[in-house]
């Protein structure tokens, strides 16, 4: 995990967050510009496109609102991805916006081509050559395919990925706010990560996406 | 002995800690057999850790539109 997501205040110093707490508008500032972008992105996984901008202004202005009542007991990542997914779910009932997410549990498993019939690799991953681990998927090359990847992703494989690996929510809460099984939950985020990975896999050996 | 297709499928698992002892040590054998699997587990780690940033920074101007909002916000609160 990044340190985005992995210490208990979600890569924010104890200094930052008492600034933070106390209204500082700076640190707030900083807050924004870390988390805006992952958060459009749950939102729009939950809420699509047209709706997300907006579901997550109100987000910011409840996580401004209570940023006194955040205990660090989750990452801040954590704890305004939840705020997110709950103004994401007032939105759809306020305005009766039946979504319903797509299931795709029935399609192959993006890294099936890479193994012979025996189960061993026939095309094992490449050599990645990038040094730091946090800008591997900020190449300006990639960008636009991994947008590309983003869109078309099924909706849960999508939200899946965004709660759990950019939100680092606990699995079991995403199997409750998706209405979702376990093992269904755990086949489809192995797939979103398959095709990340096959991403950057490709570019890695080819320089191209 | 497990197949690589199946180490791959349940690498989410090992990572989330979630295998059992006799389940680790499966892995730990095939991983020290199969350099591929260790290239892939290695990597796959590396992409975890890089998935919460990749979507990169607001810019000053989506920052200054969401304080907007906050500000208009603070002062119709303090209106009412």
């Amino acid at each position: 995990m990044s340190a985005i997501a992995s210490n208990s205040t979600g890569g924010v110093a104890v200094a930052q967050l008492q600034a933070l707490q106390a209204g500082d508008d700076a640190a707030f500032r900083e807050l924004v510009r870390d988390h805006h972008r992952a958060l459009t992105a749950v939102a729009n996984s939950i809420v699509g496109q047209s709706d997300a901008e907006e579901v997550v202004q109100i987000a910011w202005i409840k996580a401004h609102q209570n940023m006194g009542r955040f205990e660090g007991r989750a990452s801040l990542r954590t704890w305004l991805t939840r705020i997110v997914i709950n103004e994401s779910k007032m939105w759809l009932r306020k305005y009766k916006r039946e979504r319903s997410l797509q299931v795709d549990i029935d399609s192959p498993q993006p890294l099936a081509d890479r193994f012979s019939s025996g189960g061993h690799w026939s095309k094992p991953p490449a050599a990645w050559h990038n040094d730091t681990p946090d800008d591997l998927l900020m190449v300006s090359e990639l960008a636009d395919c991994l947008d590309h990847l983003l869109g078309d992703m099924p909706d849960q494989q999508r939200s899946l990925l965004e709660m759990r690996d950019a939100g680092g929510m606990p699995f079991d809460e995403i199997c409750n706010e998706l209405t979702i099984s376990a093992s269904n939950a755990r086949v489809l985020l192995h797939r979103a990560r398959s095709q990340l990975f096959k991403l950057v896999d490709h570019y890695q050996e080819t320089g191209e996406c | 002995m497990l197949k690589c297709s199946e180490l791959v499928e349940r690498s989410d698992a090992l990572l989330a800690g979630e295998l059992s002892w006799r389940q680790r040590m499966s892995f730990r054998m095939h991983l020290f057999m199969c350099r591929h699997c260790r290239r892939y587990v290695k990597q796959l780690e590396r992409l975890l850790r890089a998935i919460p940033g990749m979507h990169g920074k607001a810019n000053e101007a989506e920052v200054e539109q969401v304080m907007r909002r906050i500000r208009e916000d603070d002062q119709e609160q303090h209106r009412h």
